[in-house]
């Protein structure tokens, strides 16, 4: 029963990991960073296990806890100047290169050429399979703002895809 | 068959966008953080309560020699009092006697 369930940090922990850290890892593109942004928001899951009530509230609140640290990490990065957008790219790439397959990769590198806004969105959309209204609730925005952002994510990553596919074309 | 690029692009993108494993020492890390915070905190709470003690039995004793100064002012002013009585008395008997001194020299007269 919902009601009777008691929240395990540990059993969280385990559960959830892969999730926190893979949305960090792919609003920062930095794994150094992303490991960090991990262990805080489970700290501050912690810290507010006694207001988690149910397995699903716990997935929620992880995500919206993570997005809002990956957002704030990138805002510092920013005010400290330092040239995010080339760094995602090139950090993005050559991790993806190295662990996954071709398509994963291609994704990964593409994806980071993104707006956060619109990265944001789709990484919710693809790699945690949420809905629009889910994704406004996680991300505290409007639903038609999430929208926009999935439509012209999507077809800003088909027009960088098309092109992508030229320049491989012209290669071979 | 005509190929519709938002549903493919969907379709690798639902396929690339895994979730990535994260690292074997990340849950390590996070239940030390964790028990470090504990520490941390509990100790900050021992000191919590030590000042919270301290300012409790403060506040104990400035009210009892508050107290204190509050009966010795009352019983001051009772004293005062009292003393004030017995000169008022004092002076009516030697105003009485006064006046009977009086009537006894004029009678003598």
């Amino acid at each position: 029963m919902a009601g009777d369930w008691q929240p395990d940090f540990e059993q969280l922990v385990d559960e959830h990991q892969s999730m926190v850290f893979s949305l960090a890892l792919r609003m920062t593109g930095d794994r150094g960073l992303a490991e960090e942004i991990a262990q805080d928001t489970f700290l501050a899951l912690d810290r507010n296990l006694g207001k988690i009530e149910s397995p699903l509230h716990a997935s929620f609140w992880l995500r919206r806890v993570a997005m809002s640290r990956s957002a704030d990490a990138l805002r510092r990065k920013r005010v400290r100047g330092m040239h995010m957008w080339v760094g995602l790219e090139e950090n993005h790439g050559a991790q993806a290169e190295e662990r996954d397959s071709p398509l994963a990769a291609r994704m990964e590198r593409l994806l980071a050429t993104l707006p956060e806004a619109q990265r944001a969105a789709l990484v919710l959309r693809y790699q945690e399979d949420l809905t629009p209204e889910e994704i406004a609730a996680t991300l505290n925005a409007p639903l038609a703002t999430v929208k926009s952002h999935l439509q012209r994510g999507l077809k800003l990553l088909r027009a960088k895809a098309v092109i992508h596919l030229k320049e491989y074309m012209r290669g071979v | 068959m005509e190929f519709e690029p938002i549903d493919e692009l969907e379709r690798e993108l639902r396929s690339g966008l895994q979730r990535q494993p994260a690292p074997p020492s990340l849950k390590r890390k996070i239940m030390e953080r964790r028990r470090q915070q504990r520490a941390l905190q509990h100790r900050r709470m021992v000191w919590f309560e030590r000042l919270a003690a301290s300012v409790v039995l403060a506040g104990v004793a400035g009210g009892a020699a508050f107290w204190q100064h509050v009966v010795e002012q009352r019983k001051g002013e009772e004293a005062k009092q009292q003393v004030f009585t017995a000169l008022r008395v004092t002076n009516h008997a030697l105003q009485v006697m006064n006046a009977q001194l009086e009537e006894r020299n004029k009678n003598s007269r």
